[in-house]
């Protein structure tokens, strides 16, 4: 009875250790983490974490697409350093646990410099994974205070912030003569954090006064008890700073229960599907907080036929950032003379004046944008549309 | 003792094959073995990131196989007691600089007292009762972990230290510790308390007739788990250094809940396949992207209906 799984046993050591020789083993040499000396010929590999599934998974492709675009455009003129480049993607699911298993992946493929970061919570613990690695990390469009707040010096946002962001909100708000201003997230860091900020503009004397601060929870399908807490506050301006799925509900309902004020959203929830969900009538006339968008940037048009022709569909939230962010890599690299973390993140701390479509760059020691370039959107004929530059 | 039980099974009808190698008890030897030698055939920080999930994941749902499996208590906010582990480790070891291992002991004491202010009201319920509140009770934790301070509100605790350095060192740790639990957990479910667990399972009336203690069984089983998930949230805490309530959705309790079910309740080796079964099925099924979990979902379905018995499912010794 005993001695079969003892010899099975005895088998499965022998070929456990058997198979320790293909090299990515304990045994095997190496630490493991993948990154060999890149030889003349190999490509320079950018990685990105996207959430390809769950609820934001409509974001992904729109990235992931414009980085391609931007690795194709740069091969085709050559390369970086005679070097094509390559893009990686994994999936994080806009969820802690999986994104911390894409960082690992995607460390694990040896990847040179990371461009992705969508959702703030899945992107925080991702930064010791890259930062372990000598990663330097371009991060397009996660933009939470926690992850500056780390003063991380691989990490860098090429989003505007949540203060940036917020200034931005409240400017409108005092430009269109607003007096009473409800705050509307979802309680996840990156919507709260607009929110809060928001409100400690507005208590500035004089202007708009933030009469109230709701939180919804996500995901739910009725905010009418949300709603109805806000509207007896009778406010004429309501900001919604969470994402699209909620923001499209909560603005079909507000128009429902009769509110006819302003409605403004955060840059979360500038997407085709907000005005989908809210419907046409309810979304027209939407106000938005956003960073430069295709569709709003001036001699773009290039750009988004480029996209067009490639993909068969229009260029969407993030696109442009994720291209930036490819051809900074792609800049930062050149500057450093190789992929070299460190070289990588002093030339990226170097650069003054690279021109993005958010205006030329140029770090601040935090390593955030010097300027957020956010601008205000309204909703026209189903399509955001640029309403004020706020310059 | 082992003989009579030997010679016992002998004169059932003669067991097959497969049947035999599931019940061999050198099986829980060899899944070790597996496990300490993995790192061996793919240490990559992918692979390592991935199995110590799987095996944070092993440890809930040996810790939910003692409420679920063993006393019958059906409880769908388990994950409550991983987000508290979790949590206390983390304010502690980032706000009082404590180092990880320090914060153990108190671990230890918050998920104990947790567990019984959880369990003392809601295990006066029963069956449909009692998973209704457990929901509830999963949420609340959550909800309130979003909105305090202390807890970080929604952007949760970052820069939480490791326990050991290195990613296999951690993985190694993470085996060892978990082997102990459902090592605990198994010799648990063997012992006075633990057939008296299975007692109140069958028939709490019964139970109860027969002199068993019954609210008092219930809540040492509600408490023993509770203490098997806060010591899972520690490894989770330190595995992925930053947490946030978005991990401790109804989603986790509920996969926690799959992993014992899949594997079989009440069954050791069955909940340890069923959890990592599903901590690493949707890994592999990575590549799919939008596909991912709707794949993940038609394999779940198919294993229910091709083993609704379980994978790996629990043998019943008392023939009734």
């Amino acid at each position: 009875m005993r001695a079969i799984p003892l010899k099975s046993f005895a088998s499965l050591a022998v070929l456990s250790l058997l198979v320790t020789g293909c090299g990515q083993g304990l045994l095997g040499g190496g630490d493991g983490a993948g990154q060999t000396a890149a030889g003349k010929d190999e490509p320079i590999v950018l990685g990105m974490l996207i959430p390809q599934s769950g609820s934001e998974a409509a974001i992904g492709p729109y990235m992931s697409n414009a980085a391609q675009l931007a690795i194709d455009e740069i091969n085709a003129k050559g390369g970086v350093l005679g070097r094509t480049l390559e893009l990686k993607t994994a999936d994080d699911a806009c969820d802690a646990q999986s994104a911390a298993a894409g960082a690992n992946k995607l460390v694990t493929e040896g990847i040179d410099v990371s461009v992705g970061g969508y959702c703030s919570g899945a992107t925080l613990p991702t930064l010791p994974i890259f930062g372990k690695a000598g990663i330097p990390m371009i991060i397009p469009a996660a933009n939470s205070q926690e992850l500056v707040d780390q003063k991380l010096k691989h990490v860098f946002l090429i989003n505007g912030t949540g203060s940036q962001q917020a200034a931005a909100a409240e400017k409108w708000i005092t430009k269109q003569g607003s007096k009473s201003v409800a705050l509307m997230h979802d309680n996840t860091s990156y919507s709260k954090d607009i929110a809060l900020r928001t409100q400690n503009l507005l208590e500035a004397p004089g202007g708009a006064e933030a009469a109230i601060i709701e939180a919804v929870t996500p995901k739910e399908s009725d905010y009418s008890a949300n709603i109805t807490n806000v509207l007896a506050k009778k406010p004429d301006f309501v900001y919604w700073t969470g994402y699209f799925q909620e923001g499209g509900l909560i603005a079909r309902q507000l128009r429902q229960a009769g509110y006819k004020g302003s409605i403004m959203v955060g840059d979360g929830s500038v997407s085709p599907k907000l005005v989908e969900i809210a419907g046409a009538e309810a979304a027209e006339g939407l106000y938005a907080t956003m960073t430069q968008t295709p569709d709003t940037l001036e001699g773009a048009e290039g750009w988004i036929d480029a996209y067009k022709k490639k993909y068969g569909a229009e260029p969407g939230p993030y696109s442009n950032q994720a291209y930036d962010a490819v051809r900074l890599a792609a800049e930062a690299v050149t500057k450093a003379g190789g992929t070299d973390g460190t070289k990588v993140i002093a030339a990226l701390e170097a650069i003054d004046g690279f021109p993005m479509f958010s205006g030329p760059l140029k770090f601040t020691p935090e390593h955030t944008l010097a300027n957020g370039g956010f601008q205000i959107l309204v909703v026209k004929s189903d399509k955001f549309a640029l309403q004020d530059s706020l310059k | 003792m082992s003989a009579t039980k030997v010679r016992r099974l002998g004169t059932d009808s003669p067991p097959s094959r497969a049947s035999k190698l599931l019940q061999n008890r050198w099986a829980g030897l060899a899944g070790l073995l597996v496990a300490l030698l993995a790192p061996f055939v793919d240490a990559t920080p992918y692979a390592l990131s991935v199995m110590t999930s799987a095996a944070i994941a092993v440890m809930l749902a040996a810790g939910l196989n003692i409420v679920v499996g063993y006393c019958g208590l059906l409880d769908l906010g388990y994950v409550a007691f991983f987000a508290v582990g979790a949590y206390t480790s983390g304010v502690l070891a980032t706000r009082l600089e404590l180092p990880l291992l320090a914060t153990v002991p108190a671990v230890i004491v918050v998920t104990v007292v947790a567990g019984i202010v959880i369990g003392a009201p809601t295990l006066r319920l029963r069956s449909d009762y009692l998973a209704i509140v457990t929901l509830g009770f999963g949420e609340i934790i959550r909800i309130t972990a979003n909105n305090l301070d202390v807890t970080g509100g929604p952007s949760g605790i970052y820069g939480i230290p490791h326990l050991v350095e290195g990613p296999v060192a951690f993985y190694y740790l993470t085996v060892v510790v978990v082997s102990l639990a459902v090592l605990g957990a198994a010799r648990l479910g063997r012992s006075r308390l633990g057939r008296a667990w299975r007692f109140v399972r069958e028939d709490e009336d019964a139970a109860e007739a027969m002199g068993v203690h019954t609210y008092r069984v219930k809540l040492a089983a509600y408490v023993a788990g509770a203490v098997w998930g806060g010591l899972a949230g520690v490894l989770f805490a330190a595995h992925l250094s930053a947490i946030s309530p978005g991990s401790f959705t109804f989603l986790s309790s509920a996969l926690v809940l799959m992993a014992v079910v899949l594997g079989g309740m009440g069954s050791t080796p069955g909940v340890v396949v069923g959890a990592v079964v599903i901590s690493v099925l949707p890994e592999i099924l990575r590549d799919l992207a939008d596909y991912r979990f709707f794949l993940f979902g038609v394999l779940l379905i198919a294993f229910m209906l091709l083993r609704p018995q379980g994978l790996w499912p629990a043998r019943s010794k008392e023939v009734p």
